[in-house]
């Protein structure tokens, strides 16, 4: 047996013994009774200690403690789960570092449990079906596991009611891409350890190709990138308008990159307000200058101006990606010359999904997400806002009419007093 | 509440129980009690000079053959004494709450001493507070069912009904009142009833004071008067020594300033059997014999 509340347990104690405590101790004033000779009696302070308990105080302090420790178990909330049972739910990586979906697929059907749960997971986690594993499809987004974490964390509040504790299962090729600063702090949400089942990573393509772009022979941005090391995917960068040949080779599973260098050349729309902010920064890469801001864009974000705003955004293309950058470059500016322009080229000629980190995580980290002890409890991930116990009414019933009794007792002993 | 039942074996108790009057009687009725006048009845009581307008068939002939002179004979005159039973209903009659034995005793005092007053030919009425608040007076009269209305009167009060005694006292014209109260909150009603006494009147005081008053529970109480809920005392193993002294005192006093009003005084305590009281109450007092 668990409990929603179990301080309310510790107050309904102490406010029992305080209970018992008055009955001993307190100085009140006695019940009037009648006596038409009462003038006779010497005018005294009225306050007396209560000599002996009668028969029916100790009823009254038995009915009250009662009531008071009704009350607090009806606060606390006894709740009854399954004698032993443990429910387990498994996280299944459907993102871009598996090397094959089939093999989580397995995995999953070896350690789903009837009456477990499913998710699956690449940047966002869902709640997948658990009688077929057709849900769980391969996708070119990279994975998060701080997002599985969370999901796996609401899983186990839904299943606290019905087992004694919950085993989290994470089926994951475990790549570095996959955690972010917040992955440990969200780990320690999950109060238990965590079976983690690896599976095959994919292989990044490490084929050295050079940035194809296409702009004006005098373009600035243009002989930066001419600058960066060979990139590990080919990547084409196009400073004027696209075209149709431009978008079929990104839906061929390449990554075009469209950097206009001038207004004309894009037909996304514009800002409501034109202004130009100092900087704009890419994963650890920043650029700071002088930068007019004169589209809204839309798609999934991928650099952002200095006040949060979307700067650069991708959008899928077949089996591929478009990134659109709105970030002007001034023509004469020594910018794109610069190291920390390289790095920021870096980060928006990446591959689809962002910067590929392929490599398995450090066994410290394996370790720190795994954890040690027991499995979860149910009673440290219910939700105590929201879960009831179906013996609260009962208790508060009784209370009542322990309170019923009490008031019955002390009238009638004043009445026969 | 039926009455007859009720009173009946009081009323067999007290029967032959006189209650004489404690004086001559100034009234003209004939009946049991010695009156002021003199008459011509058989029981002779003196001589007196023969004055011009006197009936010379009360000259005795043989004594002014003897003395020469003439003389008339007087004979004491029997009269009768009409008499109201006062009932003081106050809340604190109404004590015990559990029995009201005190507000009982009080009624069956009432009835009993008006069957002695009715049996000795006397008019007999009552005069209490009603449930409504008003005075209810049933005058003094002799007929044969009188005592039954002032039962069917006594049970149909109520004892919260409140009301105060030496109101009740001055609206009685009769000659002997009897006051049924336990004197509790009464202040006025003594010099109401020194009032009737140099008029002539006759006042008998009943005293009921419950058992309970004279021996409360022992244990801690908060005692409240229930005809001043303010005043509320604590009575307990150190003061109820006081209590006794205090309470044993007023009552002393008060006997002794009744009896110097020139009233009879009884204490009646509530253990003590009605026709048992009844009788001390209307019996004259016999001095130098032992107290029943």
């Amino acid at each position: 047996m668990t409990w929603l509340i179990p301080t309310a347990l510790t107050v309904a104690a102490v406010g029992a013994i305080a209970t018992i405590a008055l009955h001993f101790i307190a100085r009140s004033r006695p019940i009037a009774e009648p006596l038409p000779t009462a003038r006779f009696i010497p005018d005294r302070a009225i306050h007396a200690r209560t000599r002996s308990l009668a028969l029916t105080d100790v009823l009254l302090m038995l009915l009250r403690v009662a009531a008071v420790l009704l009350i607090g178990f009806a606060v606390a909330g006894p709740l009854f789960a399954g004698n032993g049972k443990v429910s387990r739910i498994v996280l299944a990586d459907r993102s871009r570092a598996v090397a094959s979906i089939d093999a989580i697929r397995d995995s999953v059907r070896a350690y789903l449990r009837p009456g477990g749960e499913l998710i699956a997971f690449d940047s966002s986690a869902s709640l997948a079906r658990t009688t077929t594993m057709d849900s769980i499809i391969a996708t070119k987004e990279r994975g998060s596991l701080s997002a599985a974490i969370s999901a796996a964390v609401r899983g186990g509040v839904r299943a606290a009611p019905n087992a004694d504790s919950i085993e989290l299962v994470i089926v994951s090729p475990l790549t570095r891409e996959e955690i972010d600063a917040a992955t440990l702090k969200i780990r320690a949400a999950w109060p238990g350890r965590i079976r983690l089942v690896h599976v095959a990573a994919s292989e990044v393509a490490a084929k050295p190709t050079r940035v194809d772009v296409r702009s004006d022979a005098n373009d600035g941005v243009a002989a930066g990138l001419s600058l960066l090391p060979a990139l590990i995917a080919p990547v084409r960068v196009v400073r004027g308008r696209l075209t149709a040949d431009d978008s079929a080779w990104a839906r061929a599973g390449n990554v075009l990159v469209h950097w206009p260098a001038a207004d004309a050349d894009a037909d996304w729309p514009h800002r409501a307000s034109i202004d130009a902010i100092g900087g704009v920064t890419v994963g650890k890469a920043t650029l700071v200058g002088r930068f007019p801001r004169l589209w809204a864009l839309s798609g999934r974000a991928v650099a952002r101006w200095a006040d949060g705003e979307p700067a650069a955004v991708e959008q899928p293309a077949g089996a591929g990606c478009i990134r659109h950058v709105g970030i002007l470059i001034d023509e004469s500016s020594d910018l794109p010359l610069r190291e920390s322009f390289r790095s920021f080229a870096n980060e928006m000629l990446a591959p689809c999904g962002g910067s590929r980190a392929a490599s398995p995580l450090d066994s410290a980290t394996v370790a720190a997400i795994a954890g040690a002890g027991p499995l979860a409890s149910s009673s440290r991930l219910r939700d105590t806002t929201t879960a009831t116990s179906r013996l609260m009414p009962w208790l508060l019933l009784a209370a009542a009419l322990a309170l019923i009794a009490e008031l019955s007792v002390r009238r009638s002993a004043s009445r026969f007093a | 509440m039926p009455t007859d039942g009720s009173y009946g074996g009081l009323l067999d108790a007290v029967r032959g129980v006189h209650w004489p009057a404690r004086r001559a009687v100034a009234t003209a009725v004939a009946g049991s009690h010695h009156s002021k006048q003199r008459g011509t009845s058989a029981e002779f009581t003196e001589y007196r000079l023969y004055r011009q307008g006197d009936d010379p068939r009360r000259i005795d002939w043989r004594l002014l053959a003897r003395s020469d002179r003439a003389y008339i004979r007087l004979a004491t005159d029997r009269a009768t004494l009409p008499t109201t039973i006062v009932l003081d209903t106050s809340p604190s009659m109404a004590f015990p709450m559990a029995t009201r034995e005190k507000w009982r005793r009080a009624q069956e005092i009432a009835v009993g001493l008006a069957g002695v007053a009715h049996a000795g030919g006397d008019p007999v009425g009552i005069a209490l507070v009603g449930d409504d608040g008003e005075i209810r007076i049933v005058p003094p009269r002799t007929r044969r069912g009188v005592v039954g209305e002032i039962a069917r009167v006594v049970d149909a009060a109520d004892p919260d009904s409140g009301g105060d005694v030496a109101t009740l006292v001055r609206a009685t014209r009769t000659k002997r009142i009897a006051i049924i109260t336990d004197l509790l909150g009464d202040e006025d009603l003594l010099i109401a009833a020194k009032v009737h006494v140099a008029g002539g009147g006759e006042i008998h005081v009943v005293h009921v004071v419950a058992k309970e008053e004279l021996d409360p529970p022992r244990r801690t109480m908060l005692a409240a008067d229930p005809e001043q809920p303010a005043l509320q005392r604590l009575l307990m193993d150190s003061t109820r020594r006081d209590y006794d002294e205090a309470f044993a005192r007023w009552r002393d006093d008060t006997a002794r300033q009744w009896r110097s009003a020139g009233a009879s005084y009884t204490e009646v305590v509530t253990d003590e059997p009605a026709a048992h009281a009844v009788r001390r109450i209307a019996e004259p007092p016999v001095y130098g014999a032992p107290r029943l």
